[in-house]
């Protein structure tokens, strides 16, 4: 392997466990779920993190925030929050005479959108263009996000009164979705232990700058990966399309997507090579909320993560053929 | 129905299928070439006795060399002994008249095809089908493949014989099998994916499917074989002949109606003078064997032309039917697009790759890249250990990573389990990363699979394997 590949690898390793490691003194246990965040931040995607209330979700988003020296800003989805609360607006300055743009809090390096299925589809559909372009457009005017962005959503998915579901094409704009699930009866205990003081989260410094997150993520794309690994993803994601239980299969962006995330993992994990379990790991974070099942799958109790799980354990992988 | 049957009836079917197009294709020939001289199941006989001749070979653990050569020794004794019983019965077994008999046909092919080369030729592709066989992956894809391929080449074949006026004789006989074979290869394959009746619910459904599929085909073939009589055909032929003279009528009555062209003299042409043929002119007379060299090169091109030609027309048809098929309401659509393209294409690199032990760059992602001797070394020692624990009976299943596999087979031999870490390890490596392996870790890599191939199998593992991976 060459050297300075090799020292790539190894800084983007250090990176990552100095942020596991950090947020880590907030979250107790959860290293796979803070390892799933860490991906879609070094392929500069998206993360919605759904799971049930008091799990720690908003916890995790402004720990993972807090240890990366970047901007941070919360938006607290509401029925009644409008798209300009979100992207900013255009105010009358009467000392200059004119209109000056006033940003929204979507002008931010990581941003924690609370709450997500809470704001209205009016709202929800003002993020698109931040999600997809990282840019807003108010007005007339365009203006770009900060780099690096990350955007950071959460939601229930027991509570539904008052809530809008997010559409497929908000879906489709989050890089993966993880849940964090309830933690085992050690990990509650140290919670307790650790919060009985006070809040951690207080306390959190900065681990990685703003300048060295961008420069992992350009790395983060120099990760090999052999032809035949890209094949597989795309296999699978084909798979979605023609698999009986499924109304829509994943996009092409999917597959990209996918593709990204293997290459942040394997970089997260000290390679610079993606293998198969990579992306065979990836597969149901990435694809399965994209996903619309059939109503026959749902009577029948299947979810979409069931589905991909299905759909992995027949794809073939590329290995040597045994003849 | 266990799986080891079906996996039989599998088999069963596709011999059976080529069996079928083999038999229509050898008694064309054997008519046109041979004059009929050649016992075409005689000939015929030694297709499962190549498939049952590589089964065996293949379970020792040989050099892949070694097997290929053994393999087709066997072949050339086969088809000598073929050609001694079925065209020199009287002559006596020493005399070497009868073996130099093979070569000389081959070098008279120019001139004429003598039953010997069909022999030669016939038994080669009958073996090299039975040996393909040995290592094809049996399922509904290869089975559609066979049946596509199939019903090719007995088109083709009919087609030829009716053109050339050669009897087939068994033709009725020959299609009523091969369909037959294809409906239960078709059945059973899907008995092997768990979506038929053998192993599941609908029991008397399938079952009742199938039996009325096969009586139906037969059934229709008795049919059309008692309908479509010489006379009927005849009857159909004078219709189309009516019908080419009525045309032709009509043209000529829209001809007359133009008015007839002035004749025109044309002035008288030119003597010709008389040439010479100059002494640099028989210079470019090319010698006899670059003659007989093109003309070779220009059959293998009408050949490959006409072959492409087929290729093309039958994708087309299959195309149209596919999307007939899927256009009717509650039919059971199937796409295997470009299935046949792939096994065309496939076929040829093999015989490629064999010729010349060249990968045949047909992708573009391959092109121009080559594996280095290290990486293929690695490769090759990661595909012996998935070899022998196959053969143990430890297969790996298609969706499992080789950190997957690393896991289950640990389980199994715990004792060695540090060297199948280190031969997946510097698989992994070499596979995915492309990454160079030295001197010692190739040593090192070479001793791990050494140690891995001398432990012994231990009693009840293969019972462990089975309810491990749920088989």
């Amino acid at each position: 392997m060459d050297k300075a590949v090799r020292e790539v690898s190894r800084e983007i390793k250090e990176a990552a466990d100095r942020v596991t490691g950090n947020v880590g003194k907030v979250i107790v246990g959860k290293k796979e779920t803070v390892e799933l965040v860490l991906v879609a931040l070094l392929c500069e995607g998206h993360v919605l993190i759904e799971d049930v209330p008091g799990i720690g979700k908003t916890m995790l988003a402004k720990a993972v925030a807090r240890s990366l020296g970047c901007g941070f800003k919360r938006i607290q989805c509401t029925p009644d929050l409008l798209p300009s609360d979100v992207t900013g607006i255009h105010y009358f300055n009467q000392k200059t005479s004119d209109f000056e743009f006033r940003p929204g809090p979507i002008m931010a390096n990581i941003v924690l959108v609370d709450e997500i299925n809470r704001a209205t589809p009016r709202t929800q559909s003002c993020l698109l263009e931040c999600m997809q372009e990282q840019q807003v457009t108010v007005d007339l005017e365009t203006v770009s996000l900060p780099r690096p962005f990350m955007l950071i959503a959460t939601q229930n998915p027991v509570e539904l009164e008052g809530t809008f579901p997010l559409p497929e094409a908000q879906l489709d704009r989050f890089l993966l979705r993880v849940g964090l699930g309830y933690p085992s009866e050690d990990e509650e205990g140290e919670i307790l232990s650790r919060f009985q003081e006070g809040n951690p989260l207080d306390s959190l410094d900065s681990v990685v700058e703003a300048e060295e997150l961008l420069e992992i993520q350009k790395l983060c794309r120099q990760v090999y990966v052999e032809p035949s690994i890209r094949s597989y993803a795309v296999a699978i994601g084909r798979a979605t399309r023609s698999h009986k239980d499924i109304e829509l299969g994943a996009s092409p962006r999917a597959s990209l997507g996918l593709h990204l995330a293997s290459q942040a993992l394997a970089a997260i994990r000290g390679r610079n090579y993606v293998i198969p379990d990579d992306v065979k790991y990836l597969a149901v974070p990435a694809l399965a909320h994209r996903l619309i099942a059939k109503t026959e799958a749902h009577l029948r109790g299947r979810s979409a993560a069931e589905i991909v799980r299905e759909i992995v354990s027949t794809v073939s992988v590329p290995v040597e053929e045994q003849t | 129905m266990k799986s080891g049957l079906q996996k039989g009836a599998l088999y069963i079917a596709i011999i059976g299928m080529e069996a079928c197009w083999l038999y229509a294709l050898m008694a064309l020939l054997n008519e046109e070439t041979a004059g009929a001289r050649l016992s075409v199941p005689g000939v015929l006989v030694i297709y499962p006795l190549a498939f049952i001749f590589n089964l065996m070979l293949q379970r020792l653990q040989w050099p892949k060399a070694c097997i290929w050569a053994v393999s087709w020794l066997a072949w050339a004794v086969g088809m000598l002994l073929i050609v001694k019983v079925q065209l020199f019965a009287g002559l006596p077994l020493l005399d070497s008249s009868w073996l130099l008999s093979v070569p000389r046909s081959v070098v008279a092919v120019i001139y004429a095809f003598k039953p010997e080369l069909l022999v030669l030729l016939g038994t080669g592709v009958m073996w090299w089908l039975g040996r393909r066989l040995t290592y094809l992956k049996v399922d509904f894809g290869a089975l559609i493949s066979e049946f596509q391929f199939g019903l090719l080449i007995l088109l083709i074949a009919f087609f030829a014989a009716s053109q050339l006026g050669a009897e087939l004789g068994s033709s009725v006989p020959i299609v009523l099998a091969f369909f037959a074979l294809a409906l239960s290869g078709t059945s059973v394959a899907h008995a092997l994916e768990g979506k038929s009746w053998l192993s599941g619910l609908y029991q008397g459904h399938w079952s009742g499917l199938l039996l009325v599929s096969i009586s139906l085909v037969l059934l229709v073939g008795l049919l059309i074989s008692a309908v479509v009589t010489p006379g009927l055909l005849q009857l159909a032929v004078a219709a189309l002949k009516w019908l080419l003279g009525l045309i032709l009528k009509l043209m000529a009555l829209i001809a007359s109606l133009f008015p007839e062209p002035e004749p025109v003299e044309l002035p008288p042409a030119m003597p010709m003078p008389e040439m010479e043929p100059s002494e640099g002119f028989k210079l470019w007379t090319l010698p006899e064997p670059v003659r007989n060299g093109l003309r070779i090169g220009l059959y293998v091109l009408w050949i490959g032309l006409i072959v492409i030609a087929l290729w093309r027309v039958s994708s087309d048809v299959f195309g149209w039917l596919r999307r007939k098929l899927a256009g009717m309401a509650g039919a059971e659509f199937e796409s295997l697009p470009g299935a046949f393209r792939a096994d065309l294409l496939g076929w040829f690199k093999r015989i490629y790759h064999k010729l010349l032990g060249l990968r045949l760059p047909i992708r573009s992602g391959a092109r121009g890249r080559s594996v280095l001797p290290e990486i293929a070394s690695v490769r090759q020692i990661y595909r012996q250990l998935l070899r022998w624990s196959s053969a143990a009976g430890w297969p790996r299943h298609v969706s499992q990573t080789p950190y997957e596999y690393l896991h289950a087979l640990g389980q199994l031999v715990p004792e060695v389990q540090a060297d199948l870490d280190l031969i997946t390890n510097q698989y992994v490596r070499a596979r995915y990363g492309a990454l160079l392996l030295t001197e010692d870790e190739l040593h090192q890599l070479s001793q791990s699979w050494r140690n891995v191939r001398q432990n012994k199998l231990k009693k009840g593992s293969r019972y462990k394997w089975t309810k491990q991976s749920g088989k």
